[in-house]
């Protein structure tokens, strides 16, 4: 080897990559990579811009740079973006002034899956949507089916489905005051979380069979009734479940550091919120008391007693108190719950396939992230005509862009985080 | 229900009560205006947008949007269904009444193909940018479909002559006339569509 070797320039393998792209694009009609200009950046790809013309007034909006500002890519596959969601933040230093929420990721398709199956296996396709609030997921579709279908489950079964249903709420809302501690950088809160839910995932195994996605509801009614297994579980669980969310609030609450970094973070105003068409918790916490639970009662719900617990200030703060509040009003549901629970069957006659007669209905519930509705179309055949779910996560993340200008990038995850968004619910 | 046939005795079309919901029909050009005395009228005060959803009724029929409003004065869920030509998808965008419908919207362009006039940022959500079909319409086969269908039913909108989105609507009408519809080809053997099962086999990979 020769000096002269290696004063003759290879071409680098990236550079022949980057030519034969750009041919090929060229030959395909598509743009070539945008790349920075004018700066000590000059012939960099810039990370996040899409590699196509841009397509409407926001994306123009968006990936617009003015001097000084600059694009990070978060995501996928980001740790703390709670699933597989992509954002493309455009800082100016360390302060975040706009941002893309960008996902699909996860998407499997399920309403048309279940326009394709029929009424009672489409029951089994919505488990793994919104997969820390599967119970909720099976009880709009089965209330829209049995509206649909013209039958009632009998009451012991509401009383069930209820009470499943709460408990579900109970390990939702703990994994999300866990997470959104984490993602400030606390560790201790998440595992104290996933005590309590794996504790709560175990009762419900015990009386549905599986512990993360349940198929529990049936269409008029429920899988099976409660069993030995179940009530001793749950007993043990209730004489220490106050225990470890107390642990959890005395660990949180009044820790100076989340107080500092969430107290009038993230504010969203009561109007914002009715506008962006934000539900549950997150609306509650910005002072609106609408809960389906009261506005359209389902299930038995108007038989039991319960208040719409609101706080005023909107910001990642008053989001967590309304989660710990409203994990203690699901306690008390529970109680109110094994307290009037009848005797009686838990299935109506229903046959496996069922055909009911053309028509439209609505069937929505209060998921631990809003509003979770289904809108089912019956043409007389076994199986859904039009199959369609409004999953309050996906309408919650458009406000993100919203509030992030102003914040800094460090923030970002912890106003997210406080929307509690699940990306399997997201991206259907 | 009194009131809706009041104040509305032309647009309220076809008005029909379920169990808990008050169904009305409005015609597309007189949804935003209606939308809005709904939400904005201080009898009606549907503050609320539930839900914004659409429905394919198959080739040869129609789409149709559906808005699901919620109130704290009136017991019901109301329900406004619009109708859209499956020749000319296009209706009004309610996104300057509720900014949160910019993503119902955009997933019913994404599924359906609607194209919603006013809403700024209309682009695709759950398919990559570069997606050129509607996956959620009843002339989308499904792998298990066009399996059992002899002329392997290629469905128009994935053949890649109507990729272009730009004037997709024009291109869907051409193609609904030139190919028969999908339960037409289906008893058809092979041969008689010997450029169909071609192009079948190229685009869909076993």
């Amino acid at each position: 080897m020769t000096a002269t070797d290696h004063e003759t320039r290879i071409p680098d393998p990236i550079d022949l990559d980057r030519a034969e792209e750009a041919r090929l694009r060229a030959a395909a009609g598509l743009a070539l990579p945008i790349t920075a200009q004018g700066s000590e950046y000059a012939g960099f790809e810039l990370v996040g811009v899409p590699d196509r013309p841009l397509q409407t007034e926001r994306e123009r909006e968006m990936y617009t740079l003015e001097e000084g500002e600059m694009l990070v890519n978060m995501g996928p596959q980001h740790p703390s973006t709670h699933g597989v969601l992509r954002l493309v933040i455009k800082i100016r230093g360390e302060v975040v002034t706009d941002l893309d929420p960008i996902f699909g990721y996860l998407h499997r398709g399920i309403e048309k899956l279940c326009e394709n199956a029929t009424y009672t296996t489409a029951l089994t396709y919505v488990d793994p949507m919104d997969y820390l609030s599967s119970m909720h997921n099976e009880h709009a579709p089965a209330i829209a089916f049995e509206k649909l279908y013209g039958i009632r489950a009998p009451r012991r079964a509401e009383y069930i489905r209820a009470l499943v249903v709460e408990l579900n709420r109970v390990f939702s809302h703990g994994l999300m005051i866990g997470f959104l501690a984490l993602d400030m950088g606390g560790i201790t809160p998440i595992l104290y979380a996933f005590i309590n839910r794996d504790d709560v995932v175990e009762l419900l195994a015990s009386i549905s069979g599986q512990r993360m996605l349940f198929n529990f509801f049936r269409v008029g009614g429920v899988n099976w009734d409660t069993n030995d297994e179940f009530l001793s579980r749950l007993g043990k669980w209730h004489t220490t479940v106050m225990k470890t969310v107390t642990d959890n609030e005395r660990l949180i609450t009044e820790n100076e550091i989340f107080k500092g970094r969430t107290k009038g973070m993230g504010k969203l105003t009561a109007d914002q919120a009715i506008a962006y068409g934000v539900t549950g918790p997150n609306l509650r916490a910005s002072g609106v008391p609408f809960d389906v639970r009261k506005a359209h009662p389902y299930s038995i719900y108007n038989e039991l007693e319960f208040d719409v617990i609101t706080h005023s200030s909107g910001d990642v703060y008053a989001r967590y108190l309304q989660r710990i509040a409203e994990l203690k009003q699901s306690l008390h549901l529970i109680d109110q719950i094994m307290d009037k629970m009848p005797h009686g069957p838990v299935q109506a006659q229903v046959p496996g396939i069922i055909r009911p007669r053309p028509g439209r209905a609505y069937g929505a519930v209060e998921s631990p992230r809003g509003l979770y509705s289904v809108y089912a179309i019956s043409d007389g055949g076994p199986n859904p005509f039009r199959f369609r779910m409004r999953d309050p996560s996906f309408i919650s993340l458009q406000v993100v862009p919203v509030l992030m200008p102003g914040h800094l990038i460090a923030d970002t995850m912890a106003i997210m985080a406080s929307f509690d968004p699940v990306m399997g619910g997201v991206d259907k | 229900m009194r009131l809706l046939t009041e104040r509305f005795p032309d647009v309220a079309q076809d008005l029909w009560t379920g169990e808990d919901t008050v169904e009305i029909q409005v015609p597309r050009d007189r949804i935003v205006e209606t939308l809005q005395t709904m939400r904005d009228d201080p009898e009606f005060a549907f503050w609320m947008l539930a839900d914004a959803a659409a429905v394919d009724y198959g080739i040869g029929q129609h789409f149709e949007v559906v808005y699901h409003l919620y109130s704290e004065l009136h017991p019901a869920w109301l329900r406004i269904r619009v109708r859209v030509e499956r020749a000319d998808p296009r209706t009004p965008s309610v996104t300057g009444l509720w900014v949160g419908a910019m993503f119902h919207e955009r997933e019913m362009y994404d599924m359906m193909g609607i194209v919603f006039e006013g809403n700024r940022d209309l682009r695709r959500i759950y398919m990559s940018p570069d997606y050129r079909s509607f996956p959620q319409r009843k002339d989308f086969l499904l792998p298990d479909d066009a399996a059992d269908s002899s002329a392997a039913g290629v469905n128009p909108l994935e053949r890649p002559e109507t990729w272009d989105l730009t004037n997709f609507s024009r291109e869907l009408t051409s193609s609904a006339a030139t190919y028969p519809p999908i339960d037409a080809v289906r008893d058809v053997p092979p041969e008689a569509y010997p450029e169909a099962g071609e192009s079948a086999d190229k685009s869909r990979p076993a």
